[in-house]
């Protein structure tokens, strides 16, 4: 049963394993109904209004409009795209996860019918390698998705053809970023291009390209079945709309949300994750994947959690994936965890990410060493500065961003590392959150 | 394409820079004499990729900092590029680039002339912040047998890896792993082989690609650039010799857009060890090889010739138009002898040679990158001027250009053609006929390439010389296809519907590729059986190449001048040159290497070569340019002009020339299209001769017997292709390597070519032949044996072999007609 907080409509009837099929999902939800309405009896224009019109965001972190994004596709005959993007890759982040494998047919639905929007005639979803059993879910969907004719040439008779492509990446974080996910899609090293051109002018094969998060598009269905006006029922004015949150880190239940989005973040984090574990208090939260700034729990408990609220904080609400840090989390150490994710994952091709990735590893390193002085920390955080902003594409600030907000919210705890490793005293805390752990420190408590 | 290009003002660090619409920053900024540091960035491998972040300006309006390199100028613009935002910016990304960075100047090769070091000095922070450990991989290591890759020094600028992709288009160079662990390298660790990788030397801008040639050879304040022209082979493209102690150690391109659009190939970049082989000749010598004075070897020269007077002929091949232009007074001024030619074979005659040059049916090679159309015909770049094939490529890639390719041989810009056409050995002109015809509307063979063709409305076709002259004068036909095409449409006034597929002005480019280097600057000084300087009518017209030889064996001539030609090695049927080279009583060569030929010299003079000549050559699209003296001449060699015009006078012909300004001056005296260019006009890029005034002074053709006697050659010509059953049809080509570059080069010696029998799957089938057989391949009573190489590209019952190939030259089977030969298996390769 769905905890009263939250708002079930992307993960409606998700519980039930029927949904993942196309009978079930005509049945539960009354699947492909609003594909049918949307060829059968809508114009491009149409489409993209009801859109534009519900103010839908990107779910995939940066939060764009993705009405306005389809609008900016030129008009006119000559080979257009749409590209699902299904990489996801952020630590913390695993809503579309849940949401391909739960519910694939609203996804397969939601490409079509935004498809019409962007006027592409053929789509893919970049799925991640590693989501295997997801990518296989989808490739059934999208076989059935076919065989009823809600795909492929001349569908419903409507003389609207789109041909969907499931595409399972090789594993790398940066094939996330749109342009790298494009390369890759054409076969080559999966590296971010240089914008503009921007991909809706110039993407796939050189052709205009709609590239949307997984999330986004499996929106899509319900706004042109129900209209913008209902779907801006939910959420807040700048942030309209349900938003599936990840919830992970040192909470008692760990997982994904759907929350109407402006829902308080202590009620995310207190009624929904249960709070933190046993005897523990939060102590920082990346409120929007490892790319975010951490708030302190201070900062961010009275917050709303929507788009607009976390920019005013200095940070963001990203791809919505909230990552708690109670108080045995060592900062320094999650700070350093953070940097290792983006070196590894740094595609190399810009200065600034290289090498600032590298380098500020190997500075954290000696941090947690106590090799470093309180003068390091000064470097660290110049070296942030210097990456923000001047990158290629925006890996780079996502390790910044992060960091830097550590080493500046949390000094002193980077100072007391750095003294007691000097003297031989190991700071770092592992989380023991296995259910086991977890039921056994219940029981202590009650 | 629109050649409308708008002007916008913009604002560069206060300064006010005309620029032109759409291009980028970085290059307007130069403009206003503002530079901005960049190190990914070079228009000439294409699209910017902004992967350095060197270049970041702030543009007034954007909040972020821009990538000059990848922002269009926009009128009105404010760019600021010295700001504490930007000079941070600069400053950190230099600091990042040198966080991996060895630092290891003192002993890096390009210390002094890095890249890096300068942008460091000029926009870095004076200091460094880092102390942790660098990152480290084996090196130096083979990239190639020629260049040496250092990956600690590479900084990622992802020049070397564009200019494979891009440029040169083999694909071979990649960059491997991610993040900081990135590294340049190859599939498999494989060598990167391209006859034109040499060139990522150039690009590098830290000391991470060197030459082995090179490396540790010099340092950049003992060495000196003098700028030339390479004239191992048409292309000419301009050049920078580095030379240290007289002494050639490198040479780097000299952009010329006209020219070479700033690449040249290995050979002209790893060909110099040669100038100091010991095969060089360096004085004056007697057959056997007794050394003599230049004042003695030039009186017995003198003594030999004038005795044989009226009946000396001279061959001209590697030299310049001076030389060239000397030759000819020689011959006909001082011996009285109308007989000189400076082609390896029989050529048209002057009617055509007057038809195509004729200015407006000339092709610059910059029209390459405008054609709508290229038409490569009888000629493959790759092998003959490879400079073109990387030009042609880029017009495809980024002007999207269309190819069409017709050859005997498959070429290596066949993969990029939207049609291809395979002629047999000995048809090509008959095939131009065909596509004349096709061009016409008719039916045939060549309908294909003629469907291609004829909606261009700029086409550049890129020939060959060795389309032989019949089709070169069938090329004339091919030009008044199109020509009365137009006649028929734009005279029409109001576009009828029916027009609009060949209304637009369609232009018709020639653009050729002869078989020597400044053969046309040889043919217009007047080394032309049937043309004086200029082009001129004679009133006595001579031998060409062939009649010559065999006037040499009937013993109406008697005396020979040859000058940087080997007959023995690069003209078609050795045994019959080596006959008449014997016939020949009286012999004076110039030669810059001892060979065979060489060797039947009674007199031989020492030649220079392009790092050390001085003269001037002209390309062939009628561009004359200077090759400049860059490095001592060995031993005792004197020039060319001094040694020939010295002769000349011991003969009783006063040429008056005493120095190269006075050579120079003669000879654009004798050719009125050069009366215009001086040294001054022709500087350091070259002029073409069309675009001077003095173009006007073409002759005409006297008659239109060029074209005319086309149709009665071209039935000739198919004729003569009548199959031998059982054989298969002969076709042979200049291999790039063969010859002295590979013989005389040792860096080079990797590359020698050995002689492959290219023939088709079906043959190979049929003659139970695989790749790697040893065959003897016979012609008549000659043979030579050759490894077997399929290709899928060569059509049944042809087979092709290379020319110049040291112990099996292709051309000790060739008689000037079209041969067939006999295969016969020596050895199965091994399985």
């Amino acid at each position: 049963m769905p905890h009263a907080l939250e708002t079930r409509v992307l993960l409606d009837k998700a519980e039930d394993p029927r949904l993942a099929t196309l009978q079930g999902y005509k049945d539960l939800v009354g699947g492909y109904a609003t594909l049918e309405k949307a060829y059968k009896s809508m114009e491009q224009d149409e489409v993209l209004k009801e859109l534009e019109d519900s103010g839908l965001r990107g779910r995939g972190g940066a939060g764009f409009s993705m009405g306005k994004k389809a609008s900016f596709l030129p008009r006119g005959d000559m080979n257009k795209y749409l590209c699902c993007n299904a990489d996801e890759s952020e630590p913390g982040a695993f809503k579309d996860r849940e949401l391909m494998q739960r519910n694939p047919h609203q996804l397969v639905e939601g490409i079509a019918i935004a498809a019409l929007a962007a006027d592409a005639g053929h789509a893919f979803i970049f799925i991640r390698g590693e989501y295997d059993s997801q990518a296989d879910t989808l490739d059934a969907a999208v076989a059935e998705a076919y065989e009823a004719g809600y795909l492929g040439k001349d569908i419903l008779g409507t003389h609207r053809d789109l041909e969907l492509v499931v595409h399972r990446g090789a594993g790398a974080y940066i094939c996330g970023e749109e342009t790298a996910l494009l390369d890759a899609l054409e076969g080559k090293r999966g590296n971010p291009r240089l914008k503009p051109p921007f991909p809706a002018v110039q993407g796939l094969y050189g052709g205009p390209t709609l590239i949307n998060n997984v999330e986004t598009l499996s929106n899509v269905p319900r706004i042109v079945a129900n209209g913008a006006e209902w779907f801006r029922q939910y959420g807040t004015e700048q942030s309209p709309g349900t938003k599936v949150v990840s919830i992970s880190g040192g909470v008692r239940r760990p997982g994904n949300y759907e929350i109407s989005l402006g829902l308080p973040t202590r009620d995310l984090i207190y009624e929904l994750a249960g709070g933190p574990l046993p005897g523990r208090t939060v102590k920082a939260i990346y409120p929007g994947g490892s790319s975010s700034p951490v708030l302190k729990a201070s900062e961010a408990m009275d917050l709303p959690y929507s788009f607009e609220a976390m920019a005013e904080a200095g940070s963001m609400l990203g791809s919505g994936s909230v990552i708690v840090a109670d108080d045995r989390v060592s900062i320094p150490h999650m700070a350093l965890r953070t940097a290792r994710f983006y070196h590894h994952e740094s595609c190399g091709k810009c200065t600034p990410c290289r090498e600032g990735t590298n380098w500020t590893v190997k500075m954290l390193e000696r941090v947690v060493r106590g090799e470093a002085t309180p003068m390091d920390l000064d470097i660290i955080s110049s070296v942030q500065e210097n990456i923000m902003g001047k990158c290629l594409c925006v890996l780079g600030d996502s390790m910044a961003m992060p960091v830097s907000a550590m080493v500046r919210k949390f000094r002193g705890e980077f100072e007391a590392v750095m003294a007691e490793a000097a003297e031989g005293i190991d700071p770092h805390t592992i989380i023991d959150a296995s259910p086991e752990a977890l039921e056994a420190a219940l029981e202590a408590t009650s | 394409m629109s050649s409308e290009k708008r002007e916008v003002t913009l604002t560069i660090d206060g300064r006010e820079v005309t620029a032109i619409e759409g291009e980028m920053l970085h290059d307007a900024a130069r403009k206003g004499d503002v530079e901005i540091p960049v190190f990914c960035y070079e228009p000439k491998l294409g699209a910017p990729v902004g992967a350095c972040r060197m270049c970041l300006v702030e543009v007034e309006g954007i909040p972020k900092l821009q990538t000059s390199c990848s922002t269009p100028v926009r009128d009105g613009m404010v760019v600021h590029t010295r700001t504490d935002q930007v000079k941070k910016a600069q400053n950190a990304v230099v600091e990042f680039l040198l966080v991996n960075h060895p630092l290891d100047c003192p002993v890096c090769d390009k210390g002094g002339e890095c890249p890096l070091q300068d942008v460091t000095q000029g926009w870095g922070p004076g200091k460094s912040r880092v102390i942790d450990e660098k990152r480290h991989f084996e090196k130096p290591i083979e990239l190639s047998p020629l260049v040496a890759i250092d990956r600690e020094r590479c900084i990622l600028c992802y020049r070397c890896v564009r200019f494979s992709q891009e440029v040169s288009e083999d694909a071979q160079l990649q960059l491997l792993d991610r993040g900081d662990r990135t590294y340049v390298g190859t599939f498999d660790d494989r060598p990167y082989v391209s006859p034109f990788h040499g060139n990522i030397t150039d690009l590098c801008p830290v000391g991470a690609l060197t030459n082995y040639t090179y490396r540790f050879r010099a340092r950049p304040w003992d060495i000196e650039q003098a700028g030339s022209v390479c004239t191992l082979c048409p292309s000419q493209c301009n050049v920078s010799f580095t030379v240290r102690d007289e002494k050639v150690k490198r040479v780097i391109v000299r952009d010329n857009p006209g020219v070479d659009d700033g690449w040249i190939c290995d050979r002209g970049r790893y060909g110099f060890e040669m100038f100091g082989a010991a095969e060089r000749v360096t004085e004056p010598r007697l057959k056997g090889g007794d050394k003599v004075s230049y004042e003695d070897a030039i009186a017995r020269a003198a003594k030999g010739l004038a005795a044989r007077d009226g009946k000396v002929a001279a061959l001209v091949g590697d030299a310049s138009n001076e030389e060239g232009f000397l030759v000819g007074e020689i011959v006909r001024g001082a011996l009285h002898s109308p007989h000189l030619d400076s082609r390896p074979a029989a050529g048209p005659g002057i009617d055509t040679i007057l038809g195509l040059a004729r200015p407006e049916l000339q092709a610059a090679v910059p029209d390459i990158d405008e054609a709508d159309v290229i038409l490569v015909l009888g000629t493959d770049p790759m092998q003959s001027s490879p400079i073109l094939d990387l030009r042609i490529r880029k017009a495809i890639r980024r002007n999207g250009a269309r190819l069409v390719v017709a050859t005997e041989r498959p070429t290596a810009l066949d993969g990029g053609a939207e049609a291809i056409a395979r002629f047999a050995p000995g048809q090509a002109a008959h095939f131009v006929g065909e596509l004349t015809a096709a061009i016409g509307g008719a039916e045939n063979v060549a309908t294909p390439l003629a469907e291609s063709l004829r909606d261009a409305s700029k086409v550049v076709v890129v020939w060959g010389e060795r389309l032989g002259p019949a089709a070169t004068a069938e090329l004339l036909n091919f030009v008044d296809a199109f020509d009365t095409k137009n006649a028929g449409t734009d005279v029409d006034g109001p576009k009828t519907q029916d027009g609009l597929e060949f209304s637009a002005h369609q232009h018709v480019g020639l653009l050729e590729v002869p078989e020597v280097a400044n053969a046309r600057g040889l043919r217009e000084a007047g080394v032309l059986p049937d043309a004086g300087p200029g082009l001129a009518a004679l009133a006595l017209n001579g031998h060409g190449t062939e009649e010559i030889r065999e006037a040499l064996i009937d013993g109406s001539l008697d005396g020979l001048i040859l000058v940087g030609v080997d007959p023995l090695r690069d003209f078609a049927d050795t045994a019959r040159w080596e006959e008449a080279l014997n016939a020949a009583s009286f012999i004076v060569a110039f030669s810059t290497f001892t060979t065979a030929t060489a060797a039947k010299a009674d007199v031989l003079f020492p030649l220079e070569t392009h790092a050390e000549k001085d003269g001037t050559v002209t390309h062939p699209d009628g561009r004359l340019q200077r090759v400049r003296p860059a490095a001592g001449r060995p031993g005792d060699i004197r020039p060319g002009w001094q040694t020939l015009s010295q002769l000349s006078l011991a003969l009783g012909h006063d040429t008056g020339i005493t120095s190269q300004p006075t050579a120079f001056a003669a000879l654009t005296a004798a050719v009125p299209f050069y009366a215009s260019i001086t040294d001054k006009s022709i500087g350091g890029r070259g002029i073409r001769w069309q675009e001077t005034e003095s173009a006007a002074n073409l002759p005409n053709s006297a008659t239109d017997a060029g074209a005319a006697s086309a149709d009665t050659q071209r039935v000739s010509a198919s004729d003569e292709a009548v199959p031998v059953a059982g054989a298969l049809a002969l076709g042979t080509y200049r291999d790039l390597w063969a010859g002295p570059i590979t013989e005389l080069n040792p860096p080079l010696k990797f590359l020698k070519p050995s002689q492959r029998l290219e023939l088709s799957p079906e043959d190979a089938a049929r003659l139970s032949l695989d790749s790697g057989d040893t065959v003897r391949v016979t012609q008549g009573d000659k043979s030579l044996e050759a490894t077997v190489a399929i290709r899928e590209r060569v059509p049944e019952g042809v087979c092709f072999l290379a020319e110049g190939i040291a112990g099996a030259n292709a051309n000790s089977l060739l008689n000037g007609h079209q041969v067939s030969v006999q295969i016969e298996k020596l050895s199965e390769v091994p399985a």
